[in-house]
C-alpha cells in the first residue's frame, strides 16, 4: 500500500501552473463556433441561390 | 519623511484612493441618466416586444415606430454614452490623480448639453414628429428640433473628448518618459474614436437640419447613410472598447490574477482606434452605388476588426487558466472551477465575455457579401446586436456597477446585494438567449425586421414566424424585470447601502513583464493611421456618390 502511496505522489503532474493548454482547447471552440456559424449561413445562400 | 500628496500623486497615482469626491459626482450623474435611460427604454422594448408577438395593440396615440426610435436611442446613444462617459471619467480620475478643474467642468457642460439634446430629441419622439428610427438617416424625415437636439447630443460628447484631451496632455507633460496608466490608455482610446466617429454623423445631421425645414428640397440619401454607418458602426466599438478596458484591466483583479500583458492590451487599443470606422461598410453591403471592387476592399477592412477581438479572446483565455491553475485547477479545463463563479463582478462580465464568441461569430457572418444577403434587414440582426450590445457590453456595464457605484458613494457591497446583481446576471442571460436567439433563427426564416406587423395575410412562411415572436415577448418580459432589479441595485448602491469602503479593482502586470515601449504613446501617429484608413475606405466612394448623385430625395414621413 505504502509502496502505491509514493509512486501516487510522485508521479509527475501533467499540468503545470504555466500550462495553457486550457487556452489552446479555448481558442479552438472560439475557431470552431465561427466556422461553424459561417459555413452554416453559407450553406443557406447556396440552397436559395 | 512622509512624502506629500503631490509627490505620492508624481510618483505612483494607484496608490491615491480612488476617485475624488468631486470627480466622483461628475461620474454618479452621468450614471444616474444611464439607469433612468434603461429603466425607460427597457419598458418601451417590452412594449414592442408585445406589440410584435401580437399580445397588445398600441393605442391610437402610439403607434410601434415611435417606440422603436424611442427605445433605440435611449438604450443605444442615451444609456451607453451616459454610461461610457461616468465610468471613463472615473477611470481617469482614478489613474491620474484627478480631473483638472477646467476639465470637471467641461465634464459637467457635456452633461447639461447631453440633457438639452435628449430632451429635445425625446419631445419629438413623443410628439410623433420623428418616428424615424435609431439610424435617423433620410428619406424619413423629423422635426429639425430632432436634429438639433442631436447636435446637442454631440456636443455634449465633444465637451467630454476635449476633458479628456487636456487632462491627458496634462499628465503626459508632467510625466516626461513613462508610460500612461493603463485605464487613462483605453480612456483616451475611446474618446478619440468617439470624436472621430462623430464628425460622420455631425456632417449628416447638419446636412438633415435645411432639408427638414425646407430650406432645400433634396438631399442625397446615399451620402447621408454613408455617413452615418460611419458613425454607427464605430459607435457599437466604441462600446466594445469600454467593455474590454473592463475585461482587461478588472476582471483579473476581482480574480486574483495579474494582466496578460500591458502591451498587447495596449496593441490592441491602438488597432481598434485604427482599424474602426470603415467597418460601418458592411452595413450597406446590400446599397446599391457602390463597386464590387470597393465592396470588397470594405469587406477586408471589417473583417480586420476581428483580428484585436482573437486577440483579446486569447488574452482572457489566459488570463483565467493562469489564474485558476495558481488556485489549484487541475486538467485540462479544471482551472475553470477555480474561478470566482459566486461572485457578480466576475460572473456579468464572463457571460459577457461567452456572449461576444456567438457575438462576434455572427458579426463575422454580417461582414460577409453573400452571407449578409441572407440576414440582411431581418431579424437575424436584431438579435446580433441584442446579443453584442445587450449581453457583452450591457453585462460588462452591469458587473462594473456592483465595484465603481459602492466606491464612487463611499460604501460597500454587501453578501446581499451580491445574490441579487447574481440572480438579476441570470435572469438576464436567460432572457437574451431566448430573445436573441430566436430572433437569430427566426431571421434566418426570413422575418423582417423594423415592421410593426408581419402576419401577410395569413401567408404559410409568415404563420412560420409566429412561434418565435412569442418567444420575443417572453424574452422581453425576463429582460424587464432584469433591467427593473439592475436599476434597484445600482439607486440602493448609491444611496442606501452600508458605508464603507470599496476597492477599485485595477489589477497588476506580471512580475516578470518587460518594460511596455513608449511608442505606444504615439497618439498623433495612431490618428494619422487613423485617417489614413478612413481615405482609403471612404474618398472613391463618397466621391463617386457625389459625382454621379441618384435624384436626390424630399423629406418622407410615413407615419
Amino acid at each position: 500500500m505504502e509502496t502505491t502511496k509514493t509512486l501516487k505522489t510522485e508521479k509527475p503532474e501533467k499540468y503545470d501552473e504555466k500550462s495553457l493548454k486550457g487556452t489552446i482547447v479555448s481558442v479552438g471552440f472560439v475557431a470552431a463556433v465561427i466556422v461553424v456559424m459561417w459555413v452554416a449561413v453559407f450553406w443557406i445562400y447556396m440552397e436559395r441561390v | 519623511m512622509e512624502q506629500s500628496l503631490r509627490e505620492t500623486i508624481h510618483e505612483n497615482p494607484k496608490k491615491i484612493l480612488g476617485v475624488n469626491s468631486q470627480d466622483a459626482k461628475v461620474s454618479l450623474s452621468y450614471l444616474t441618466v444611464a439607469f433612468v435611460s434603461l429603466l425607460i427604454g427597457g419598458i418601451l422594448g417590452l412594449v414592442q416586444g408585445l406589440e410584435r408577438a401580437g399580445l397588445i395593440q398600441l393605442p391610437s396615440w402610439l403607434n410601434y415606430y415611435q417606440v422603436l426610435t424611442a427605445h433605440g436611442l435611449l438604450l443605444l446613444v442615451v444609456f451607453t454614452a451616459t454610461f461610457s462617459i461616468g465610468y471613463l471619467y472615473a477611470n481617469l480620475s482614478h489613474a491620474l490623480g484627478g480631473l483638472l478643474p477646467k476639465v470637471r467642468k467641461l465634464a459637467w457642460t457635456g452633461f447639461v448639453l447631453m440633457i438639452i439634446g435628449v430632451a429635445m430629441v425625446v419631445t419629438m419622439i413623443v410628439l410623433n414628429e420623428a418616428s424615424v428610427l435609431y439610424t435617423f438617416y433620410p428619406p424619413l424625415a423629423a422635426h429639425p428640433i430632432f436634429y438639433i437636439g442631436l447636435v446637442f447630443v454631440v456636443l455634449g460628447i465633444w465637451a467630454c473628448c476635449f476633458g479628456v484631451f487636456i487632462n491627458y496632455r496634462h499628465w503626459r507633460k508632467n510625466h516626461p518618459g513613462e508610460v500612461t496608466p493603463i485605464l487613462a490608455f483605453f480612456t483616451m482610446g475611446v474618446f478619440v474614436l468617439w470624436f472621430f466617429a462623430s464628425l460622420g454623423v455631425t456632417i449628416e445631421v447638419f446636412t438633415l437640419i435645411p432639408w427638414s425645414m425646407g430650406l432645400v428640397e433634396t438631399t442625397n440619401v446615399m451620402v447621408a447613410r454613408t455617413l452615418f454607418w460611419w458613425f454607427g458602426h464605430t459607435l457599437v466599438n466604441i462600446w466594445y472598447l469600454v467593455a474590454i478596458s473592463a475585461w482587461y484591466v478588472f476582471v483579473p483583479r476581482i480574480i486574483g490574477g495579474r494582466h496578460f500583458s500591458d502591451k498587447l492590451i495596449r496593441l490592441v487599443v491602438i488597432l481598434v482606434v485604427i482599424l474602426n470606422i470603415p467597418g460601418g461598410f458592411h452595413h450597406q453591403i446590400i446599397d446599391p452605388a457602390i463597386s464590387q471592387s470597393i465592396k470588397f476592399l470594405h469587406v477586408f477592412m471589417s473583417l480586420s476588426i476581428a483580428v484585436p477581438s482573437l486577440m483579446t479572446a486569447f488574452a482572457m483565455f489566459v488570463v483565467f487558466e493562469r489564474t485558476g491553475r495558481r488556485l489549484g485547477g487541475k486538467g485540462l479545463l479544471g482551472w475553470l472551477k477555480k474561478l470566482p463563479w459566486g461572485d457578480v463582478r466576475f460572473l456579468a462580465p464572463m457571460i459577457a465575455m461567452i456572449s461576444f464568441i456567438f457575438g462576434g461569430a455572427g458579426g463575422i457572418v454580417n461582414t460577409s457579401n453573400q452571407l449578409n444577403q441572407v440576414i440582411h434587414n431581418t431579424m437575424w440582426v436584431v438579435g446580433h446586436f441584442h446579443i453584442t450590445v445587450g449581453v457583452s457590453v450591457v453585462l460588462t456595464f452591469f458587473g462594473i456597477c456592483y465595484w465603481l457605484i459602492p466606491h464612487l458613494s463611499k460604501r460597500k457591497l454587501t453578501p446581499k446585494m451580491n445574490k441579487i446583481g447574481i440572480i438579476q446576471t441570470l435572469i438576464w442571460t436567460v432572457g437574451m438567449i431566448i430573445m436573441s436567439g430566436s430572433m437569430h433563427i427566426v431571421g434566418l426564416l426570413g422575418d423582417p425586421r423594423r415592421t410593426s406587423d408581419t402576419t401577410y395575410g395569413g401567408h404559410e412562411a409568415a404563420a412560420s414566424w409566429v412561434p418565435f415572436e412569442m418567444l420575443f415577448a417572453v424574452g422581453a418580459t425576463l429582460l424587464l424585470i432584469g433591467v427593473i432589479i439592475q436599476v434597484y441595485a445600482v439607486f440602493n448602491m448609491m444611496f442606501f447601502a452600508p458605508k464603507g469602503n470599496t476597492e477599485y479593482p485595477v489589477a497588476e502586470p506580471e512580475d516578470d513583464e518587460t518594460p511596455t515601449p513608449m511608442w505606444t504613446e504615439r497618439w498623433g501617429l495612431w490618428i494619422v493611421l487613423l485617417l489614413m484608413v478612413v481615405a482609403m475606405a471612404y474618398v472613391v466612394p463618397i466621391v463617386d456618390m457625389l459625382l454621379n448623385a441618384p435624384p436626390g430625395s424630399p423629406p418622407i414621413r410615413t407615419w
